[in-house]
C-alpha cells in the first residue's frame, strides 16, 4: 500500500461518490415531496446509457449521442410519469413498490428485445480520453475526472437552484407541506412533472456516463440502485445535502474498502483467511455503515425528524 | 410536598420560534375533574400530547402518582395509569366495537406474546369489554364495525377504550367535538357519571361542558397558563374574560 | 359465514393439490407434480410474508433473503458432508431465525420508505455475501450433493413422498397461521397495522412483538428455503435476489393481503403465468411487468376478494 494508490483510489472513491450523488439527487426529491417510492429509477440510468450509445453509433458523433440520450431519457420520463405514475402519488407505499417493480420487469425486457442481453459497447470519446498526469508516478484515466467535474457541477447547479432560486424554494416547501403548496395556487402537478423528469435525466446523465466504465446491459440499474437507497437511507430522505454527502461516504467506504480490506485484513489475520473473508466483507461494509447510522440516527443524517 | 396526582413543572415546548408550551404549571388531584380552555392556538393539544407522551418537552418536569414521567413514552404512562383520548377520533376502522375495547383491555391484562388460543375465546378480555361498553351507552353496537358507527358513537367507543385501561386519569382532548347538541348531551351525561373514579383533564372548547363538569380549571394563552381556579372563579376573572371569555360575547 | 366460506374453498383447493399426484399419473404427466411442488413451497414462502406484510403491514422487501439462508443452510452442511434432514432443518431455522433478529431489530426501528429501502439493502447485502464465497459456488452457485435424509420417515428422492412432504407443511402452517393471527400477539401486530397511534396510546409499544413477527415470518421462510434447495438440487445466490422477493410479495397481493388461503392462491397464479408466459416467448417479462402493474392499480384486493363471500370492509 503506497500514497500513490492511495490517492488513486481516493479519486476512484470520490468519482463513484459523485455518480451515486446523481442517481440519489433526483431519486431523493421524488421521495421528499412526491412521498414516492421509485423503484424504476435504475431503469432511467439503464435508458440514459442505452439512448445514448444508440444515438452516438447512429450519428457517428458523441456530443449527440449525449443529447439525444438525455433528450431522450427526459421523453420517457415524464411519459412514465404521465401515463404510470400520476395515479400512485395517492396510493400507499406497498402498492407504489409494486408497480413501480412491475416496470423494472417491462423496462429491462424492452431494452433486451431491442438491444439483446449482451453487454453494448461504449466507448470513451476521444476528446475524454488518455491520461493526465495529476502528480509524479500519478496517471489517472482523464474520463473519471471528467465524471468527477460534471459531478460537481451538477451538485452546485442544484445547491443554487435549491437554494437560490423560486423554483428551488417550491421545492423546498413542496418536500415539507405539500397540501400547502397546492393551497397557494402553485401547479402542483407541473411541479412533480418538473421534479420528476428532472431526477430522470440526472439519472440518465449518470448512466450515460457510467457507460464506458461499468457494463451497458439489462438489469444494470438494479445492481447500482441498491447503493443509491443506501445513500438515501443515510443522507435522510428528501434532502440533496444528505444525499451529496451520503453518496461521497458511500463512494468512499466501498471503494476503500475493496481496495484495501483485504490487505489490511491479511496484516492482522493469516492471509488465506483475509483472501476468503476480506471481499466478503467489503461487499458487506456499506450496509454494516448504514446499519451503524440508522442505530444512532433513524431518520439519516439530515433528514427531518417524523414526516 | 403535594400529594397531587400529576404534577407540571415549568413545562416547555418550542418549535422554532413559536413557544407552544410557555413554561406551564399545572396540579391535578386523584378524583379532580381539570378543565383547560383557551383560545385556538394557544396550545392545548401541544400540551395534552405531552402530558401523554406523544410528544418530548424541550424542558421542565412532568410527575405523575409519584414517578417522573417527562422522559417516558406513551405506552408506559398508559401502563402506569395514564390514558387519553384524541381530538381526531382514533380508533381501529377494521375490527368491531367489542374488539376494540377487548384490545384495550388485552394491553393491561398481562403480556400478549399467546400465540395460540384465539383473543375472540378469551372471556378475561371479553366481559370487561362488554360491560364497559354497556356503561358508555353501546351495549348493542359490540358487534359493529368501528367504521360502521356513527361519529357519535366513535366518540363514545374511544371512551370506552380509555376505560378499558384502567387509568387513574384520563386525558380527554375535545370529547365533544363535532357532535350535534343531542349527542353533546349524552356525552357530558357520561362524563359525570365517571367524574370522581378517576382524575379526568378535560381539553374543551364547549363551554356548557366544562362548567357542568369541571371542579377547576385552567385557562392557557399563548402557552400560558394565565389563571387556574373554580369555575366561579375563573368566570368572574377580568384577565381571563379579556382574552377567552370576552370574545365569546 | 363469511370466514366459514373461505374455509370451505381453502379446504376444496389442499383436498385438490392432495389428488394431484394420482391425477398426473393417471395423466402420464409426472411433470404436473413437479411443477405444483414447486408452487406449494413459494406458498409457503409467501404465507410466511403475509404474516408480516398482509397482518402488520410491514412492508419487508428483503424476505428472499430467508429462502437463501435456508437454502445455503442445508447446501453447506452438506458439502461439508452432513445429511441429516433433522439437523439441516434445526440450522435453517435458527440461522433464518436468528439472521431475521439482527436485521430486524434494526430494520423495525425505522418505518415508511426507510422501512423498505433498508429491507431492500440488506437482503442484497447477504446476496454479494453469497456471491463472494468461492467455496460455496460464489457466482454460479453449487450442486446440492445430496437431499437432506430423514432416516426412514420420507424419502426426498421419491417425487411423490416429497410432494406429500411439502403438502403437509403448507397445511401445517396454513394452520399455524391461522392460529397465530387470531392470538393476544396477532391481534397485537394487526392493531399496531391498523391505526398505530391507538395502539401506543392503549399500553403498547409495537416494536417488540414486531420483532418476534418479523423472526417468525423469516424462521418459516426459512423452511421453504429448505424445500426449495432439496427440490431443484442446485443452488444461487439468486435465490435471494431482491426481485425474487418482489416476485413473492406479488404473490401475497395477488392473492389478497391479511388473508390466510390468499398466498397459496396467488403463487399459484403467480406461478402458473409465468410457466405459461414463458412458454410462448422467451420475453415473457415484458408481458408480466405491466400486467404487475395493472393488476396493483386496478385489482387492488387481490384474486380472494373476487372470491364469494368476500365482503369489503375498512
Amino acid at each position: 500500500m503506497n500514497a500513490i494508490l492511495l490517492v488513486e483510489q481516493t479519486l476512484n472513491g470520490l468519482q463513484l461518490g459523485v455518480m451515486l450523488f446523481l442517481l440519489a439527487a433526483g431519486l431523493t426529491l421524488v421521495f421528499g415531496i412526491m412521498n414516492m417510492v421509485n423503484l424504476a429509477h435504475g431503469s432511467f440510468y439503464m435508458v440514459g446509457a442505452y439512448l445514448t450509445v444508440a444515438a452516438a453509433n447512429w450519428t457517428g458523433s458523441y456530443v449527440a449521442g449525449v443529447v439525444l440520450g438525455l433528450a431522450g431519457t427526459l421523453l420517457v420520463g415524464i411519459v412514465v410519469e404521465l401515463v404510470a405514475l400520476r395515479t400512485l402519488y395517492e396510493r400507499d407505499h406497498l402498492d407504489q413498490v409494486l408497480a413501480t417493480f412491475g416496470l423494472i420487469l417491462f423496462f429491462n425486457e424492452l431494452v433486451a428485445i431491442l438491444w439483446g442481453r449482451a453487454a453494448l459497447f461504449a466507448s470513451i470519446p476521444a476528446f475524454f480520453s488518455g491520461h493526465v498526469e495529476i502528480v509524479a508516478n500519478l496517471r489517472y484515466p482523464l474520463y473519471r475526472l471528467v465524471i468527477l467535474g460534471i459531478g460537481l457541477a451538477v451538485a452546485l447547479l442544484l445547491w443554487y437552484v435549491v437554494a437560490r432560486t423560486r423554483l428551488g424554494m417550491l421545492i423546498r416547501a413542496g418536500a415539507s407541506n405539500r397540501t400547502m403548496v397546492a393551497a397557494l395556487g402553485i401547479n402542483i402537478r407541473l411541479l412533480y412533472t418538473l421534479v420528476f423528469g428532472f431526477g430522470a435525466v440526472l439519472a440518465g446523465l449518470a448512466g450515460l456516463l457510467a457507460g464506458p466504465i461499468y457494463a451497458v446491459q439489462p438489469g444494470m440499474g438494479e445492481l447500482i440502485l441498491i447503493q443509491v437507497f443506501v445513500v438515501i437511507v443515510i443522507g435522510g430522505i428528501g434532502s440533496i445535502r444528505g444525499a451529496l454527502v451520503g453518496a461521497l461516504v458511500v463512494g468512499m467506504v466501498d471503494t476503500m474498502g475493496r481496495a484495501f480490506l483485504k490487505p489490511v485484513l491479511g496484516s492482522i489475520i493469516s492471509p488465506t483467511a483475509a483472501e476468503a473473508a476480506g471481499p466478503a466483507l467489503a461487499s458487506m461494509l456499506i450496509y454494516l455503515l448504514m446499519a451503524v447510522v440508522l442505530a444512532l440516527r433513524p431518520q439519516g443524517l439530515f433528514g427531518a425528524r417524523g414526516n | 410536598m403535594t400529594d397531587a396526582l400529576l404534577e407540571v413543572r415549568n413545562l416547555v415546548k418550542q418549535f422554532g420560534a413559536l413557544r407552544a408550551t410557555d413554561d406551564v404549571v399545572l396540579d391535578v388531584q386523584p378524583g379532580e375533574t381539570h378543565a383547560i380552555i383557551g383560545p385556538n392556538g394557544a396550545g392545548k393539544t401541544t400540551l395534552i400530547g405531552q402530558l401523554s407522551g406523544d410528544l418530548r418537552p424541550d424542558a421542565g418536569r412532568i410527575r405523575f402518582a409519584g414517578h417522573n414521567v417527562t422522559r417516558l413514552r406513551a405506552p408506559a404512562r398508559s401502563q402506569l395509569g395514564l390514558a387519553r383520548s384524541f381530538q381526531i377520533t382514533s380508533v381501529y376502522r377494521a375490527f368491531t366495537a367489542l374488539d376494540n375495547v377487548a384490545l384495550a383491555v388485552q394491553a393491561h391484562a398481562g403480556h400478549s406474546y399467546r400465540f395460540w388460543r384465539p383473543a375472540e375465546r378469551e372471556s378475561a378480555l371479553r366481559e370487561p369489554a362488554r360491560r364497559i361498553l354497556h356503561e358508555v351507552g353501546l351495549g348493542d353496537r359490540a358487534e359493529v364495525l368501528a367504521a360502521n358507527l356513527a361519529h357519535g358513537e366513535q366518540r363514545q367507543l374511544e371512551i370506552a377504550m380509555v376505560l378499558a385501561t384502567k387509568p387513574r386519569l384520563m386525558l380527554l382532548d375535545e370529547p365533544v367535538a363535532g357532535m350535534g347538541a343531542e349527542e353533546s348531551q349524552r356525552m357530558v351525561q357520561l362524563l359525570a357519571t365517571l367524574k370522581g373514579r378517576q382524575a379526568i383533564v378535560l381539553v374543551e372548547h364547549d363551554m356548557d361542558a366544562v362548567f357542568s363538569l369541571a371542579d377547576r380549571i385552567s385557562v392557557l394563552v399563548y402557552g400560558r397558563v394565565i389563571a387556574t381556579g373554580t369555575p366561579e372563579e375563573i368566570r368572574v376573572n377580568p384577565e381571563v374574560r379579556a382574552a377567552y371569555l370576552g370574545e365569546e360575547d | 359465514m363469511r370466514a366459514h366460506l373461505r374455509l370451505i374453498v381453502v379446504i376444496a383447493g389442499l383436498a385438490l393439490l392432495a389428488l394431484v399426484p394420482a391425477i398426473a399419473a393417471a395423466l402420464n404427466q409426472p411433470f404436473y407434480i413437479d411443477l405444483l411442488r414447486r408452487v406449494m413451497i413459494f406458498a409457503i414462502a409467501a404465507l410466511s410474508l403475509n404474516l408480516i406484510l398482509g397482518y402488520g403491514g410491514m412492508i419487508s422487501f428483503g424476505h428472499a433473503a430467508y429462502l437463501g439462508i435456508g437454502a445455503y443452510a442445508v447446501a453447506i452442511l452438506s458439502h461439508h458432508g452432513i445429511h441429516n434432514g433433522f439437523l439441516q432443518l434445526a440450522v435453517a431455522v435458527g440461522a433464518s431465525a436468528g439472521i431475521a433478529l439482527v436485521i430486524g431489530a434494526v430494520s423495525i426501528r425505522t418505518s415508511g420508505i426507510y422501512f423498505i429501502m433498508i429491507t431492500l439493502a440488506f437482503t442484497q447485502m447477504l446476496y454479494y455475501l453469497g456471491i463472494s464465497i468461492e467455496e460455496y459456488g460464489g457466482d454460479d452457485g453449487m450442486r446440492l450433493p445430496r437431499r437432506s435424509e430423514f432416516s426412514d420417515l420420507v424419502d426426498l428422492g421419491n417425487p411423490v413422498s416429497f410432494y406429500y412432504l411439502v403438502l403437509g407443511v403448507l397445511i401445517a402452517f396454513l394452520y399455524l397461521s391461522h392460529r397465530l393471527v387470531n392470538s393476544r400477539f396477532g391481534m397485537v401486530i394487526r392493531a399496531a397495522k391498523s391505526n398505530e397511534a391507538r395502539t401506543r396510546a392503549i399500553g403498547i409499544a409495537p416494536y417488540p412483538y414486531r420483532l418476534v413477527a418479523f423472526v417468525i415470518a423469516g424462521a418459516m421462510c426459512g423452511v421453504a428455503g429448505m424445500l426449495l434447495v432439496n427440490h431443484t438440487n442446485y443452488l444461487t445466490p439468486d435465490f435471494m435476489h431482491w426481485t425474487r422477493s418482489g416476485e413473492i410479495m406479488f404473490m401475497v397481493i395477488l392473492g389478497g393481503l391479511g388473508t390466510i388461503g390468499g398466498p397459496v392462491l396467488g403463487a399459484f397464479v403467480l406461478l402458473l403465468l409465468e410457466d405459461l408466459l414463458s412458454g410462448w416467448t422467451q420475453h415473457w417479462q415484458i408481458i408480466l411487468g405491466p400486467l404487475l402493474v395493472l393488476a396493483v392499480l386496478f385489482a387492488k384486493r387481490g384474486l380472494a376478494g373476487l372470491l364469494p363471500g368476500a365482503r369489503r370492509d375498512d
